[in-house]
């Protein structure tokens, strides 16, 4: 299938994986492909983006706030009960300045291996397949990965466009009208 | 102010955002914390026998969990 990708929609790919692997996330989520689809900015998936008003740095901000959890939250512990500071404090005490910060638990569990796709990102990829085969083409563009992160309902990115109004029709249309005036990639 | 902390709890508590978002910090927390106790015990010598036994679990979950961290 990856033979068919063009240069961005390879690259949106290979980027995904590094961002996953940069936010030491265990496997490559939708939100990192729709994230990687920026790094080539002329590519038709990128152009699509920002034309539906979805600039690089919104993104990057939800998938910011998406991914707080990974990290003790100190007011969502505070809610229970339970004060961040005074067992960072009391651990410090016994284990030395920013010890609770240096264990793997805290910096995430996959850092340094391997991501694989989670389900959602991988049913997104085969969903650009199906994009790209239903409008004709012989290749898988960026507007297709663009496209198949629409059709996957329960990845992120999906949630992120979706909730800026960005609609898996709406931007069917769009690839399409896009596909008249500019060349594909 | 302590009814205000009170009505904040309660309110919280029905809250499921609120109560599972405290829930996954408890979690990332206490892994924190087990990791750096786990490798404390191991820096002193603890077999992983005896810190299983501390903790109440077995010692082949202890030992699969944090053998490949080098404790």
């Amino acid at each position: 299938m990856f033979e068919r990708f063009t240069v961005p929609a390879r690259q949106a790919v290979i980027t995904a994986q590094q961002d996953a692997r940069e936010r030491r996330q265990t496997h490559i989520r939708t939100e990192n492909v729709l994230i990687a689809l920026y790094e080539s900015p002329t590519s038709p998936g990128a152009q699509l983006l920002r034309d539906a008003g979805v600039e690089r740095a919104d993104v990057e901000a939800d998938i910011v706030r998406m991914h707080r959890g990974d990290a003790p939250d100190p007011e969502a512990l505070a809610t229970i009960g339970i004060d961040l500071d005074e067992v960072r404090r009391q651990v410090e005490v016994a284990f030395g300045p920013g010890a609770l910060e240096r264990t793997r638990a805290a910096r995430g569990k996959g850092a340094g291996k391997h991501v694989p796709f989670d389900r959602p990102a991988k049913k997104s990829l085969e969903l650009s397949l199906r994009e790209a085969l239903r409008l004709d083409r012989s290749y898988i563009g960026s507007e297709h990965i663009l496209l198949g992160l629409l059709h996957a309902e329960t990845g992120a990115a999906h949630h992120i466009l979706a909730s800026r109004g960005v609609t898996l029709a709406g931007m069917r249309a769009a690839v399409e009208e896009f596909g008249r005036g500019a060349a594909s990639g | 102010m302590a009814d205000a902390t009170a009505v904040a709890a309660a309110a919280s508590s029905k809250d499921p955002a609120v109560g599972l978002a405290a829930v996954a910090s408890l979690r990332t927390l206490l892994e924190s914390l087990e990791e750096l106790q786990v490798g404390n015990a191991r820096a002193q010598g603890w077999s992983w026998q005896r810190i299983a036994e501390v903790m109440k679990v077995s010692r082949q979950a202890v030992h699969k969990k944090y053998r490949r961290l080098g404790f």
